[in-house]
């Protein structure tokens, strides 16, 4: 396992100092040491803040991935399908209607309230008694995905046509803009959920045999589904707060780690987090790159990037 | 060393578990029997801490187990549920591993001598050979051994076993079964298994339950319920014994 991680962190890094390198703007490392102020600029006050965004956003969403799939002992559960980026892209679409998008941070704010507010519901209506159903869940988050999806159309029909740029942008995912606060919050949401799903990975390994064989196995079973359900729901909130809609990361990084790493349940946290930091970085740099001026969505090439890898492992394997 | 006083349990309102008194002690293998929905699953997870009687008292080793602190009652007492296949590919030696779950702490890995307890128990089990496959690749009977393996590698006293011989072939059913005799003998541990089949329980174990409607209907070794009139009430089939197994038929 340290030798994985060994790789896939230097695999990081390279991809960090690639995507940092590159870009529209032909600036060098050489004029930043020179004290060049456009090279300046560009690099560590656009470029290096951006890149880094990417590889958090990723590790977020691969971690909050690992988590809600081993809870649910499925592994298509991603942050996606269970409502929780649903909920955030409602909550900034609502904003966008009202024509409150251009406020600095209402956007965020809101779309991270909107992933909390959609977990607490999916949760609740997912509960019976003390015990949360996983397929109850699962079949929740698909049934408020529709809702959301509903309350999207009517808010964006409703928006001042200027917004409506900036709303699709966000939709389809975007680390645009992106500023050394923003790095510094999500880091800090980063480390704690990261800590936290590490304080129980023994505790999701176990689930992986069901309910009633974690239980009879001293697993408090229904406090480790709150914990991992919350802590995976609020690091998705806060990547999708600053990051918008990027799909994909939460399903498709802990199915590669899987297929390349099968050995121990509890290697695949930190594995997929770092995979899913160094998808992001790549398709950061791919979707600013692709095109001599203007940008692409980076979700697309996420998939893009992803799905060839996926599918030629799929394939080679059993 | 487990002791059920007055134990009854229901889902819903309906009762699955009524009334239930018996004592079990050291290195015994008993069987667990009875119709579909008789209770015996309902029973093995009150046993196992999964659910908590509704009324009456389980106690083991002289205490109520409601009293003791989960990982310390899970070191003694280890539960195999029906259906315990992980959700994601896992090499055998790490499912076997996983049983020692409860002696780590929380940010604590399996050592050395955690992993010579898995190989032992792949060895009670036969299994030793397994180790590095995935459990996907596996037979059925494959599997069994695997995940009893893993019941084993905690080194428990008192082991329970949801339906270990359920949708095995004959001759996986006469090797688990033989398997669980010598874990009683190997291991000095108590096993009570659930199953369908009257003929091996009563070939290997010490002693039979029999639920009916979640009542215990029958308490008492085997050769006291291998005969006709006992057969027809407990499971309700006309029977003749011949050679000491149950054949249908008058």
């Amino acid at each position: 396992m340290i030798r994985a991680i060994v790789v896939l962190v230097v695999i990081l890094l390279i991809a960090i100092i690639a995507a940092a390198t590159f870009g529209t703007a032909t600036v060098s490392w050489r004029g930043v040491l020179a004290g060049d102020v456009t090279a300046r600029t560009v690099m560590l006050d656009i470029r290096l803040p951006r890149v880094l965004l990417a590889a958090l956003v990723g590790a977020a969403l691969a971690a909050a991935g690992v988590s809600f799939q081993s809870l649910l002992r499925n592994s298509l559960a991603d942050p996606f399908i269970l409502g929780v980026s649903g909920g955030a892209a409602c909550g900034a679409a609502i904003v966008t209607a009202l024509g409150l998008a251009r406020l600095p941070g209402v956007v965020s704010v809101v779309a991270f309230v909107g992933a909390i507010v959609a977990t607490a519901a999916v949760i609740v209506l997912a509960r019976r008694r003390e015990y949360i159903d996983p397929t109850r869940l699962l079949l929740s988050g698909l049934v408020l995905n529709a809702l959301f999806t509903a309350i999207i159309l009517i808010a964006y029909a409703l928006a001042p046509e200027s917004d409506l740029t900036m709303a699709l942008r966000w939709m389809m995912g975007t680390l645009f803009g992106a500023t050394w606060s923003d790095v510094l919050v999500l880091l800090g949401f980063v480390i704690v959920t990261f800590a936290v799903l590490v304080a129980i990975a023994g505790d999701l390994r176990m689930l992986a045999f069901g309910e009633d064989d974690a239980k009879s196995r001293g697993v408090d079973v229904e406090r480790i589904k709150l914990i991992g359900f919350g802590a995976a729901s609020i690091v998705t909130g806060a990547a999708v707060a600053v990051s918008g809609i990027i799909g994909f990361v939460g399903l498709l990084v802990p199915h590669l780690i899987r297929l390349i790493w099968r050995r121990d349940f509890r290697a695949l946290l930190p594995l997929s987090a770092l995979g899913g930091a160094i998808l992001l970085v790549l398709a950061d740099l791919a979707s600013r790159v692709a095109l001599p001026s203007g940008e692409l969505p980076i979700g697309a090439f996420t998939a893009i990037l992803g799905v060839p890898f996926f599918l030629s492992l799929l394939r080679r394997g059993r | 060393m487990i002791e059920v006083r007055g134990v009854s349990f229901s889902y819903d309102g309906a009762a699955a578990v009524r009334e239930v008194n018996a004592t079990i002690g050291r290195q015994q293998l008993v069987a667990l029997t009875g119709p579909n929905g008789s209770g015996k699953s309902t029973l093995l997870k009150m046993l196992a801490r999964v659910l908590a009687p509704a009324s009456g008292v389980i106690a083991f080793e002289g205490r109520d187990i409601g009293a003791w602190a989960p990982k310390e009652y899970a070191k003694r007492v280890a539960y195999m549920p029906q259906d315990a296949d992980p959700a994601f590919p896992m090499r055998a030696i790490d499912v076997v591993v996983s049983g020692r779950a409860p002696f780590l702490g929380r940010f604590e890995w399996e050592s050395d001598s955690d992993y010579e307890a898995a190989s032992r128990a792949l060895a009670t089990c036969d299994a030793s050979d397994l180790a590095d496959r995935y459990l996907d690749e596996m037979s059925g009977g494959e599997r069994k051994r695997i995940f009893l393996a893993r019941v084993l590698a905690a080194e428990p006293k008192l082991i329970l076993l949801d339906e270990p011989l359920a949708s095995l072939d004959l001759l996986h059913v006469q090797q688990v079964s033989a398997l669980l005799r010598e874990i009683v003998t190997r291991t000095e541990a108590t096993v009570v298994y659930a199953t369908h089949d009257l003929n091996w329980a009563a070939a290997y174990c010490d002693r039979m339950l029999v639920m009916q409607n979640g009542a215990l209907a029958f308490d008492a070794p085997p050769a006291e319920l291998m005969r006709p009139d006992v057969v027809r009430r407990l499971f309700g089939f006309d029977a003749r014994v011949v050679g000491g197994w149950i054949v249908p038929g008058v």
